[in-house]
């Protein structure tokens, strides 16, 4: 009987082995990863890795991106901003979201990456326009609302 | 537009015969007939009837048996009729039809041919749309903006106008796509008299066969939309002929009734009528608009419709692709604005393969009311942009009244080897034609600038015909679809949609109720300005197929727009709303190059 509650103690805690958990946490989809962010801080320090939504937003597109991509987007405010600012809403409206209920997984090319890319940067420089009219602009940009007008299109809308 | 419609205890047995029954009060019922592509009939699914294609010439036999029915009787109202009759399932609108024949008069076969039923008087509201002996039913449909053609076997005095040509004649047998505009004739018969009500009416009491395979047209309820219509035309009818005190009574019966149209058509309306009393009370703007609020209410036309997007993203891949493989590049921007269209290009620089070249940029514009330096700010915005994305980048803004004030010398083009030039142009270009010799110097200007790409987006439209009727009705139509496009759109907030709407007010404003210097809204044709470019020397430069991809995907974003078309067009793209294209990209090249 004490010999099994001891085992118990040396049970497998995932927390113990972060290589792991990053691996796992790398083969999620977007809303699990958001997901695994609530459940403790470890977790939420390492979903928001941007290497993380970097692999998610490159996972189904064929070929690895060049190598010039990431500076761009890391400048624009990251992989994970991309992903949840333009990628998702795009991709949602295409109809190409990952399914988790469905165990669906659609996948999505680069065109529609290149697409969200676009519109991420447009978002960029609007908010450069917000900071520099509200006259802050030493203000970090990550802190500016994500939601300006020019990506109100991709905002779900209100049911009346 | 909604219909009230309640439940009763099924199935009722026969009424008495309707002898107290009404005959229409306002609002004879009659939906208007979409082709589709098969499956549910759309329009008549936006009102939440699923109506089979194959259905719809039957539904549209019961209707018109319903509406000689009413027009049988001369009692006050059928307005019971409304609310007395069963309706099952709304979803199927041939039998609630069908009940409502049955209750009408229980001894009418439905389905079946009727005898004729002389329709007195009583059609006092719906006159202008009764049918006359014709197959078909003229009518408007306000929530998609069409009018529909009467074929000629109608003495009906609604009559096709000049601008059918902006549609392509689509006559297909069941005249249901036909785009039909009303004829001077009959506007002016309307401007004739008041009596013309009358002539109507006795028109309706015409008898007319039915045929099994005739296609019925049906009208939105309130036939105020169509009273509309005709008053409109009515009135620039009347401004044609100089009689401005008749147009004066028409735009006061235009304000009246467009008060009544929810949707497109009451706004549409309602600034027409504001240009047409501009233009009867000789109020021009004096002063062109403030350049700031302009460009205010431009941003929101950018963010709450795709147009503005639609061209920058197409300019910006045939600019791309002109780009390819060079190290230094210089784009001249004729529209330069608040610079909306530069990040995606910068962006989509900085990504291709090989790394991004030396991106110079000019910006022209106009002065800023207020003094301050836009064009300056805006450059300071792009150079940030650029010093994140690491592109070298240089800017250089400059101010000026009009394009033909620009001389190739002040830009300071640097030899073809050393920079590779684009220059581009959005929704500026129809401006110059206010000004007899100013396109032909710009043109001449971009020739001396010999680029490698000349992008232009303009609107497909023409509104600088001579004939004050003719632009009338022609943006009549095109604001129209502008307007019902962004009906469409369910994710702006309100007061964002009515800054487009505001936007375009101010252009409708212009091509009615300016003239001279003063109208500078001149849009034309893709065909007027590839005319004008090919005898400037220019030769088109296709725009590739990644291109249509992208405006496609982009398009496809847009919910509620599924309205949206992208077209290819020899080489040019066209957005469109439905079958009706609204903006045109196109690329050129100079004809002998260095």
């Amino acid at each position: 009987m004490q010999q099994q509650q001891k085992e118990k103690k040396l049970k497998f805690f995932i927390n113990d082995d972060i290589d792991i958990l990053i691996e796992i946490l790398k083969r999620l989809d977007g809303r699990s990863l958001c997901v695994a962010a609530c459940v403790c801080r470890l977790w939420r320090t390492l979903a928001r890795n941007d290497s993380l939504w970097e692999e998610l937003c490159f996972r189904h597109v064929s070929s690895p991106p060049p190598s010039s991509v990431r500076p761009v987007v890391l400048a624009l405010g990251g992989y994970k901003r991309l992903y949840m600012v333009c990628l998702r809403p795009v991709l949602s409206r295409l109809g190409l979201a990952e399914l988790t209920s469905h165990r669906v997984k659609r996948t999505w090319t680069r065109d529609e990456l290149q697409l969200s890319l676009s519109l991420f940067c447009v978002h960029y420089y609007e908010r450069l326009g917000a900071a520099a009219a509200a006259g802050d602009t030493d203000r970090s940009l990550g802190e500016c609302d994500a939601s300006t007008s020019s990506l109100m299109f991709l905002c779900k809308p209100v049911n009346v | 537009m909604k219909r009230e419609h309640s439940q009763l205890d099924p199935p009722p047995p026969p009424p008495p015969p309707p002898s107290c029954v009404a005959g229409p009060s306002g609002k004879g019922k009659m939906w208007e007939e979409e082709q589709t592509d098969g499956g549910m009939d759309e329009l008549l699914a936006v009102l939440g009837y699923n109506v089979r294609s194959s259905d719809m010439v039957e539904v549209a036999q019961k209707i018109e048996q319903l509406e000689e029915a009413m027009g049988a009787f001369q009692a006050d109202g059928i307005n019971h009729l409304a609310s007395d009759t069963v309706h099952y399932d709304p979803s199927n609108l041939c039998t609630w039809l069908e009940s409502m024949l049955t209750e009408f008069n229980p001894t009418m076969p439905a389905g079946l041919g009727l005898d004729p039923v002389p329709a007195p008087s009583v059609f006092d509201e719906s006159s202008f749309i009764a049918p006359a002996e014709s197959s078909t039913i003229t009518s408007l449909d306000f929530s998609h903006q069409r009018v529909l053609e009467e074929p000629s076997t109608s003495d009906y005095d609604l009559k096709a106008i000049p601008g059918k040509a902006m549609y392509g004649a689509n006559n297909s047998q069941n005249s249901s796509n036909n785009y039909l505009s009303l004829s001077s004739a009959s506007a002016s018969s309307l401007s004739s008299s008041t009596t013309t009500r009358e002539n109507k009416r006795l028109k309706t009491s015409e008898f007319y066969p039915p045929e099994s395979t005739r296609p019925i047209v049906l009208a939105d309820s309130q036939e105020n939309g169509i009273r509309l219509v005709h008053a409109l035309m009515a009135c620039a009818e009347a401004v044609q002929q100089n009689n401005l005190t008749l147009a004066e009574a028409f735009v006061k019966q235009i304000r009246f009734l467009a008060v009544s149209q929810a949707g497109a058509m009451g706004k549409v309306a309602t600034h027409f009528a504001e240009a047409l009393a501009r233009r009867i009370y000789g109020l021009y703007p004096q002063s062109p608009i403030d350049h700031s609020f302009s460009e205010l209410l431009e941003m929101q036309f950018y963010e709450t419709c795709p147009y503005l997007k639609f061209a920058h993203f197409t300019a910006n891949q045939a600019i791309l692709e002109a780009f390819d493989g060079k190290r230094r590049v210089h784009v001249i921007d004729f529209s330069m604005n608040q610079g909306m269209q530069w990040p995606a290009l910068m962006q989509a620089l900085a990504l291709r393969p090989g790394g991004p070249p030396a991106f110079r940029l000019t910006g022209i514009g106009p002065p800023a009311a207020d003094n301050t330096d836009q064009l300056q700010q805006v450059g300071w915005k792009l150079a940030q942009l650029a010093e994140s994305i690491h592109v070298e980048f240089e800017y250089r803004g400059f101010v000026a009244n009009s394009l033909a004030d620009l001389d190739a010398s002040m830009l300071e083009i640097k030899p073809s080897e050393v920079d590779s030039v684009a220059v581009n142009s959005v929704f500026e270009l129809h401006k110059l034609l206010a000004q007899p010799g100013a396109i032909d110097k710009v043109l001449s200007v971009v020739k001396n600038i010999k680029p490698d790409i000349f992008t232009v987006a303009e609107q497909e439209a023409n509104h600088n015909g001579p004939v004050f009727l003719d632009r009338f009705t022609e943006s009549l139509h095109y604001y129209s679809t502008m307007f019902d496009s962004l009906e469409g759109s369910v994710n702006s907030p309100e007061n964002h949609k009515a800054m487009t709407e505001a936007y375009m007010g101010n252009q409708i404003c212009n091509v009615v109720a300016c003239e001279g210097a003063d109208r500078v809204e001149r849009h034309e044709t893709l065909a007027q300005w590839r005319t004008r470019f090919s005898s400037a020397g220019f030769i088109p430069a296709h725009i590739g197929s990644n291109a249509y991809k992208q405006a496609s995907m982009l398009l496809a974003l847009f919910a509620g727009g599924d309205g949206y078309k992208v077209e290819e067009n020899n080489g040019c793209l066209t957005l469109g709303w439905y079958t009706r294209p609204l903006i045109a990209t196109s690329a050129w090249k100079l004809a002998a190059k260095r």
